[in-house]
């Protein structure tokens, strides 16, 4: 007899705490994870870090950062793109988002991820790209390099990261939009491309400011346009593509938190709330400040309006270059 | 000079100061732990360890980065010496006279010789990183496309060198390295090859599980396998320390391996790698008694070891003279000045002489701290070999996987060791070598990315390759080495290789 009611009672609040699960546990009372899916020291990851950092103090939950690495970029959007819609899966990434699923159709072959599979939940930053040639070169301004291209199509190289990456896709929005051809020459990441041009080996090569701001001030590479709809803070001297007339020519490495499609409205609202709060954070801005990459924050339609005409763009970059047949 | 001498008494104040003192220190051991924990290797912990050096001050991080670099170096050896697994792809070559070694209860000596091998090599490099950084940054940015291809063929022929056993064979494992090499997205457009739907093969076969696999677990397999455990190895106190003849046999390949290592590792890219398998190549060729490798030659433990961690200085000469990201491990250590707000650039010497000096410094000293902690380890990593088999192969096989698992989160690199382990065991009751599998795969995706650049460098033209003077010169000296090659042929004077193939036949008939 006591037995049974000792059971009752233990079965009781088992359900009661099954039911309070159930219908609505507040949000987050587990700890939340960011996916980051480029290694430790990239642009995704040292952007991660902070506005975990930053979300943690307004969620007062703790927030981590989880490397998933691999295939650039595909295995941890992937992951994410099929993690349960719960708020507690998260990813930071890079433009390249809407460039994989796109080179994936190109090649026929089944996607890794669609860009549907994710609910955008905000913008944190864009950095324009920006072009820059060696020193020695003889071009001296945006529209000498151009008319240089035009004069001998295919004869000046530039480095990326990679086919189809981003600093590939830049170079390719330009191209377009001046009517020029340039000799690509594809690298392993960033890092190398950077290499390549600082040993002479290639041309010209569109980047991030920070990377190249201090090459740029010891006189070892020149800056010549950006990307941007507005001048770089760091190189208020260097105009954009837009106000040279190339108004296609507009490209933005930028990082964004997402969520996997079906993550519940208030969940998606209570996170675009707490981002909100966490890239006005003093430590933040200062975290971003070091790294030289300017906080520009969107939320909600807005957010949704950018991600969607910069998918457009990149999309249609992919689709100009096509399948890149072997000589 | 003096302003030089002046510049490292400053980098000695930062260096010896406690707190700096400290982190290097911590570097260290941490870098020795990462070194010795199968398949773990300096870019995995580095990367791993990178997110909590973010609340120290730039220099101290930096410190504490560079010691887990060097320190994982060292430790890298531990395994491979002792139980035939490598700790990183660069002690792959440790593997097989390193473990030889150990087969004939020379464990305590291999570690030894590796551990003071490593400690001059790691000297020697940070003198030659001071004084030569500037001049010889700009050189190593010569290095483009085809000088890194040209380079690349070197290694190659390098294959040549690597078995002791029919050179058929070796370059049909070579072959099967280059192929397995070829898996993952094809660098220029975009392609996945032989991927099959796995997303995590795109990023193609890691060398570390292939090494781990082949090497590793192929032995666990092997020894599993025989009638009888093998007698467990109950190495004393004197046999722990080399003997004068092997200090002897150690000095010259210690010397070579700095210089070599020092040399391949300032070339942008992951040409550190190679270091240690020119080295053991080198070595075999300078060799009076070539036939001893693969059966516990010191001087195959002593080069390689040497070279892989002068190359670890070499690979610090870019990224600190010009703020070049001139390979994986440089970059992460770029992005961890960024964190700090320190730009990294030419001006860096000037604008940060503290973090600079007390670097170089601090490398002085992390090398010391390395050869304090390394040598009395020697004792107690030797008694690990008195462990008995059933306890100590299936928890080297836990640590194998778990190694193996934390690089990348990847379970598909888990498999690819366990299958490789599985091929492995195969391929030794055949009767192949594994090395060169190993190396194919090390070379081939840098090979072909290599060609191709500077294919779309030329636009096709060939003729890039000799049109500059570094990739010429690279390739004229493959072309000597081609030719003396085939001299026995010619001259039907027979090399070492016959000798011993005789010698083998010998023993068959008896």
């Amino acid at each position: 007899m006591k037995l049974s009611r000792a059971f009752w009672l233990v079965s009781l609040m088992g359900l009661a705490a099954v039911a309070t699960v159930g219908a609505q546990e507040p949000y987050p009372s587990r700890p939340v994870t960011i996916v980051a899916p480029f290694p430790p020291g990239g642009v995704a990851d040292l952007t991660a870090r902070p506005v975990a950092a930053a979300m943690e103090k307004v969620l007062k939950n703790p927030v981590g950062v989880v490397n998933k690495t691999g295939a650039a970029g595909a295995v941890g959007m992937q992951f994410v793109a099929t993690s349960k819609p719960d708020g507690y899966t998260l990813l930071l990434a890079l433009s390249s988002i809407s460039i994989i699923p796109e080179a994936d159709k190109l090649f026929g072959r089944p996607p890794a991820f669609t860009v549907d599979q994710f609910a955008p939940i905000a913008l944190i930053s864009a950095d324009p790209t920006i072009l820059v040639v060696p020193a020695d070169k003889p071009w001296k301004t945006a529209a000498d390099f151009i008319a240089d291209a035009r004069k001998r199509p295919g004869q000046i190289s530039y480095s990326s990261s990679g086919v189809y990456g981003t600093l590939h896709m830049a170079m390719e929005l330009l191209s377009h939009a001046a009517s020029i051809k340039l000799r690509h020459v594809p690298y392993a990441g960033a890092g190398p491309a950077l290499t390549a041009i600082l040993g002479g080996h290639v041309d010209a090569l569109a980047s991030g400011p920070a990377v190249v701001l201090p090459h740029i001030k010891a006189g070892k590479l020149r800056a010549l346009a950006g990307w941007g709809d507005k001048r770089v803070a760091a190189l208020p001297e260097v105009p954009t593509f837009k106000e040279l007339g190339f108004t296609d020519a507009e490209f933005y490495i930028w990082a964004g938190v997402f969520a996997p499609r079906g993550t519940p409205e208030p969940v998606l609202a209570k996170l675009r709330e707490t981002l909100r709060v966490a890239v006005a954070d003093s430590d933040f801005k200062s975290a971003m400040d070091k790294l030289e990459t300017p906080i520009v924050f969107k939320q909600g339609a807005e957010f949704a309006a950018f991600f969607q005409a910069d998918a457009g763009r990149l999309a249609e970059g992919v689709r100009k270059v096509g399948r890149i047949e072997a000589k | 000079m003096t302003e030089t001498l002046h510049n490292l008494v400053l980098g000695f104040s930062v260096a010896l100061s406690p707190p700096i003192l400290l982190y290097a220190f911590v570097g260290c051991v941490v870098g020795t732990l990462v070194g010795v924990l199968p398949g773990v290797g300096p870019l995995a912990g580095i990367s791993l360890l990178l997110p909590a050096t973010f609340g120290l001050d730039a220099t101290r991080a930096i410190v504490m980065l560079a010691g887990i670099y060097y320190g994982a170096m060292y430790g890298g050896s531990t395994t491979s010496i002792l139980m035939r697994i490598p700790g990183e792809a660069a002690s792959v070559m440790t593997c097989i006279d390193g473990y030889a070694m150990a087969r004939k209860g020379r464990a305590g000596a291999a570690l030894a010789i590796a551990a003071v091998g490593s400690y001059v090599a790691g000297t020697v490099s940070v003198v030659a990183l001071m004084l030569l950084a500037p001049p010889l940054a700009s050189f190593a940015l010569r290095f483009g496309p085809p000088e890194y291809f040209a380079l690349l063929v070197l290694g190659l022929l390098v294959l040549a060198y690597m078995s002791s056993g029919s050179m058929l064979r070796a370059l049909a494992m070579a072959t099967l390295g280059l192929l397995l090499g070829m898996i993952g997205i094809d660098q220029m457009t975009g392609y996945f090859r032989y991927s099959y739907g796995v997303v995590e093969l795109g990023d193609g076969i890691g060398v570390v599980p292939v090494a781990v696999g082949l090497f590793g677990l192929a032995e666990i397999l092997a020894t599993a396998g025989l009638p009888a455990p093998p007698p467990v190895l109950r190495p004393t106190l004197r046999e722990l320390l080399p003997t004068r003849q092997e200090w002897r046999d150690a000095a010259w390949p210690i010397g070579r391996g700095t210089v070599l290592g020092f040399l391949i590792g300032i070339v942008p890219g992951s040409a550190h790698i190679i270091a240690s398998f020119v080295s053991y190549a080198l070595e075999r060729k300078l060799s009076k008694r070539p036939e001893e490798f693969g059966q516990g030659a010191v001087a195959g433990v002593a080069g390689p070891e040497s070279a892989n961690n002068s190359a670890t200085s070499g690979a610090f000469v870019p990224m600190l003279a010009l703020g070049v990201p001139s390979g994986p491990i440089p970059a992460v250590m770029l992005a961890a000045m960024m964190v700090h707000g320190v730009s990294p650039g030419p001006l860096l010497i000037k604008q940060q002489p503290e973090l600079f000096w007390g670097f170089i410094a601090s490398m002085y000293v992390g090398n010391v701290v390395l050869l304090i902690l390394n040598l009395p380890l020697v004792g107690v990593f030797v008694n690990i070999l008195r462990v008995p088999y059933p306890i100590l192969y299936p928890s080297i096989l836990a640590f194998c996987i778990l190694g193996v698992y934390a690089v990348n989160g990847s379970v598909v690199d888990v498999w690819i060791m366990l299958l490789m382990g599985a091929f492995g065991y195969l391929l030794r009751k055949l009767g192949f070598e594994t090395a060169p599998i190993v190396l194919g795969v090390v070379l081939a995706p840098m090979i072909e990315m290599a060609l191709r650049q500077s294919l779309a460098m030329s636009d096709g033209q060939y003729a890039i390759f000799l049109e500059r003077p570094i990739s010429a010169t690279l390739l004229g000296v493959g072309l000597v080495l081609i030719t003396l090659g085939l001299k026995p042929l010619v001259t039907r004077s027979l090399d070492w290789r016959a000798r011993l193939a005789l010698a083998e036949k010998g023993d068959e008939h008896r």
